[in-house]
């Protein structure tokens, strides 16, 4: 596992740029688009970005204004279904993408758990409901042990 | 447009409905970045600096471990500018980026005791819990623009 603790990958001109940002594009349970369809519509902007294709969505990388500018625009293809999150390694960079290293990137857990609910988030947004969720209180012991008592009834 | 502190603080959904309403959500990976474009750092961010620690002092006392003070260097930058704050509580075992209860205990504390105004959340495990969290989230933002208006 030393190729995960070690590396100092060498890095182009736009790595070292602090104005250069990475956002992942997320397309959650039930989208009217698909990842493909996403990757086409970034590359007909016609801007200045580093496109990757995943299996989750996509990831664009460039000059803060441009990745906003092509986030806004993206997001009106399905503006309930698509999510975006910051990152902070570059597309495809040695010490995070899986190409080059040993087991699941590093934020693959956090995106999976989430994956699960994104799909009740997309829900929520296409239309509030107000829902009332019933408390979970403990069992009270007057009546575990109403319980208790009929259980041993029956057995005896 | 306020800036909202996040935890965890690498969250999709929260940061995502934050961008939505027009804020700024005060999210991990933008500390990251800095580290990784920072070339004094070998090879960030496992390699932090001996200033980290140091760093980490302004938030927790020289008896707290190392670790908690080099992740508080990292964490405390967004505490300190956080306006407002969104924190989901009673999520399953590993769920967010830090990889310290501590560190996580510790935040959540000087959150709350910012005197910002701070939503608490349960983590959702089904559509239901789900609805109920993105209105919270939603009102809760709105209610702070009106916040902001007034002041204005």
């Amino acid at each position: 596992m030393s190729q995960n603790l070690t590396m100092s990958p060498e890095l182009g001109k736009e790595d070292w740029d602090p104005d250069v940002i990475t956002r992942m594009i997320f397309i959650g349970p039930g989208a009217h688009v698909s990842e493909q369809e996403i990757v086409t519509e970034f590359h007909m902007l016609g801007l200045p970005l580093t496109i990757k294709n995943t299996c989750y969505g996509s990831m664009i990388s460039g000059k803060s204004e441009d990745v906003y500018k092509a986030i806004e625009e993206i997001r009106k293809l399905d503006p309930n279904h698509i999510f975006t999150k910051e990152r902070g390694f570059a597309p495809g960079d040695p010490r995070r993408c899986r190409g080059h290293r040993f087991g699941p990137r590093e934020g693959f857990h956090q995106m999976e758990k989430e994956y699960r609910i994104l799909g009740f988030v997309a829900n929520a947004l296409e239309e509030r409901k107000d829902v009332e969720i019933e408390e979970k209180k403990p069992v009270s012991v007057d009546e575990f042990e109403k319980i208790m008592n009929e259980c041993l009834d029956k057995e005896e | 447009m306020v800036k909202i502190a996040v935890y965890p603080p690498n969250s999709l959904i929260l940061a995502d409905l934050l961008e939505r309403k027009g804020h700024t959500p005060l999210v991990l990976q933008k500390q990251i970045r800095q580290k990784i474009k920072d070339p004094e750092i070998d090879s960030p961010p496992m390699n932090i600096t001996e200033d980290d620690p140091i760093q980490g002092l302004k938030y927790a006392a020289i008896e707290v471990p190392s670790g908690v003070r080099g992740r508080m260097a990292i964490i405390g930058p967004l505490i300190d500018e956080a306006e407002a704050a969104i924190v989901v509580d009673g999520a399953p075992y590993g769920f967010g980026c830090i990889g310290c209860a501590r560190t996580n205990e510790l935040s959540i504390f000087l959150l709350r005791n910012k005197g910002i105004p701070v939503l608490e959340l349960d983590y959702p495990t089904n559509q239901d819990e789900t609805y109920v969290m993105v209105n919270k989230i939603n009102d809760f933002v709105d209610s702070l623009e009106e916040t902001v208006k007034e002041e204005e």
